[in-house]
């Protein structure tokens, strides 16, 4: 429920968005009651490439379609997804998302390395305008990032699979059209991909690169190309997103990163990882549906409060703390 | 002068005539595609109308090219205060038009904008995917019902149904902080709109809706247009986050940290 970050209307919408879903039949409500509360796990449930032996739609798909969330963390921290944002320092409770290379750390150049512990030092206090998460001025998260967030969407048609993220969204396509030109740069890059069993496989290229691996400030350049796997348990529960970076501009071999990921329509709502509402019908079949999620007014929460608004209350304008 | 006389077609032309009409529409019918037995839209789209600059007719200006509009009647029933509203938006809508900061463009909006939106369709929803601002409108068709005490929301919320041909959609829970147009014809968050999909034949959706506002419009009023379908070989929806130009200068990282020839520093 995007409303509940955005600045136009805080709190009421939200306290509003909790009444929808409390009007929806009492039978729906009562039955969803009963739903287990998503747990983050500390470890990483691993699903291996393979044959696919769930459910195919139409055109020959796997089908996945759903509401997902990752399930060790947030986009606090890459490489410490149960420790805070900015705090590296907290004891390792679940592995590191990059599991290659095996120290867990993104092979930063020299001087790519200074400039993330920078980024780190200065989220909080943000004193210049790049220190300001691109996330928290409703940038989408890139490619990765993405799924370190809240929750999402999977749907998908012949030719194509869609991402639905909080902040952004993707299209993959399975047409195998030619990439854009190279020198067209986007927040969520140019996909295409194809299904090897229980494995979609996404190349991604004219990537901008301009969102950032966590809240401690990795990031890519421009020039990174990123190879996706997005590997399905055939009970369709679960699946590991892979994503390898490869960017000699920045780092000083190709690394890749992991994502365990788990479905989230038998949980209970949390405006987290399960973002998902009752819908109102005459049946009594219980009903899910995602609310809109529109992030495009900038909100001022985030970022240590350096993003501000003017007076007027309209234009959202980047201005710094005194 | 016997050819300038007006003659009754005799019964086997109106049988010829009648026929190639049937076979017309016929054909017409056969192409359009099918979806789960409903009029498949899936597609990129897009208006070749003027209708973003002003819904209503207007002479050339320096901001708009000239057009008949597409508002049925031509004006837009405003009540007397919402007019007075409407006039200091377009004194102001090179600097307030929501659309100038990229904000989501609402319905009708995004529908006659000029950039083109994706439709993708399954039995329970249809997804239009705009361009502008890569946002994403569920139309939900699986029967459900709006929510009783909800959210106001850019897009308001969609439920459809399909009434033979033609995709009925009602949508309201909107908020207001979107325009109808460059002009300034705005809203408040008491729309509510009725539209109507229904494709022409298969690379044509002719677009009605009826706009309702109490509070900005004295009658419900209809507007009207056509989608064309976009068939450039290798076509896409290009992400348009504009929203985020403002600052997409200070990522990822100022650009005179990297080393001037950052393949010299790369591994070997």
């Amino acid at each position: 429920m995007k409303t509940i970050f955005t600045s136009r209307y805080p709190l009421h919408a939200f306290i509003a968005g909790l009444l929808a879903i409390g009007s929806a039949s009492a039978f729906a409500q009562e039955d969803r009651a009963s739903f287990p509360k998503f747990e983050r796990e500390n470890y990483v449930y691993k699903v291996e490439q393979g044959k696919w032996t769930g459910p195919k739609l139409s055109d020959g798909q796997p089908d996945v379609q759903g509401q997902w969330s990752n399930t060790i963390g947030n986009h606090n921290n890459l490489v410490n997804p149960q420790g805070g944002g900015n705090r590296n320092n907290d004891k390792p409770r679940a592995p590191s998302r990059v599991v290659d290379p095996e120290d867990g750390q993104v092979p930063f150049q020299a001087w790519a390395r200074e400039l993330q512990k920078d980024y780190a030092k200065h989220l909080l206090d943000p004193t210049k305008p790049e220190y300001i998460e691109p996330l928290a001025r409703c940038a989408p998260a890139g490619p990765s990032k993405s799924f370190m967030w809240h929750g999402y969407e999977i749907r998908q048609y012949p030719g194509y699979v869609v991402f639905l993220f909080d902040s952004g969204s993707r299209i993959i396509h399975l047409d195998k059209k030619p990439h854009l030109p190279e020198n067209i740069k986007l927040w969520n890059g140019d996909s295409r991909g194809h299904w090897e069993g229980n494995t979609l496989i996404v190349d991604v290229t004219n990537n901008n690169s301009k969102s950032r691996f966590g809240r401690n400030g990795e990031f890519a350049s421009e020039n990174a190309q990123v190879a996706e796997k997005f590997i399905f348990d055939n009970n369709r529960e679960r699946f590991t997103y892979r994503a390898t970076y490869t960017d000699p501009s920045v780092y000083t071999r190709p690394w890749t990163l992991e994502i365990p990921n788990r479905r989230v329509e038998k949980f209970a709502e949390d405006g987290w990882n399960n973002q998902l509402g009752v819908a109102k019908h005459n049946g009594k079949e219980l009903l899910l549906e995602p609310y809109e999620q529109i992030c495009t007014e900038n909100n001022g929460g985030f970022g240590g409060g350096a993003v501000k608004k003017t007076a007027d209350n309209t234009s959202p304008k980047t201005t710094l703390t005194p | 002068m016997r050819f300038l006389k007006a003659r009754p077609l005799s019964s086997s032309s109106l049988l010829l005539i009648t026929s190639l009409l049937i076979s017309l529409t016929a054909n017409a019918a056969d192409k359009i595609p099918k979806l789960n037995g409903h009029p498949d839209l899936s597609g990129i789209w897009q208006t070749t109308s003027a209708a973003d600059y002003d819904l209503e007719p207007h002479s050339l200006r320096a901001d708009a090219p000239p057009s008949a509009g597409i508002v049925e009647g031509g004006v837009i029933p405003y009540l007397p205060k919402a007019l007075a509203q409407k006039k200091k938006n377009f004194e102001n809508r090179l600097m307030d038009d929501p659309r100038l900061k990229g904000w989501t463009l609402g319905v009708p909006r995004g529908i006659y904008y000029p950039e083109p939106f994706q439709i993708f369709q399954r039995d329970r929803d249809i997804t239009v995917f705009h361009q502008f601002g890569h946002s994403v409108r569920t139309i939900h068709t699986n029967n459900t019902q709006h929510p009783e005490d909800p959210n106001d929301w850019w897009f308001g919320d969609s439920r459809g149904h399909w009434e033979k041909d033609t995709l009925v959609v009602d949508v309201k829970h909107f908020n207001d902080g979107t325009w109808l147009d460059r002009a300034g014809n705005f809203h408040s968050d008491a729309l509510h709109v009725v539209e109507r999909w229904k494709l022409l034949d298969a690379n044509t959706i002719e677009y009605k809706a009826t706009i309702e506002d109490e509070k900005v419009f004295s009658r419900p009023w209809n507007i009207s247009v056509i989608l064309h379908r976009h068939r450039e070989p290798n076509f896409q929806l290009i992400e348009d986050y504009r929203y985020t130009l403002e600052y997409d200068k200070y990522y990822p990282y100022p650009a005179e940290s990297a080393p001037a020839k950052s393949s010299s520093t790369a591994a070997n």
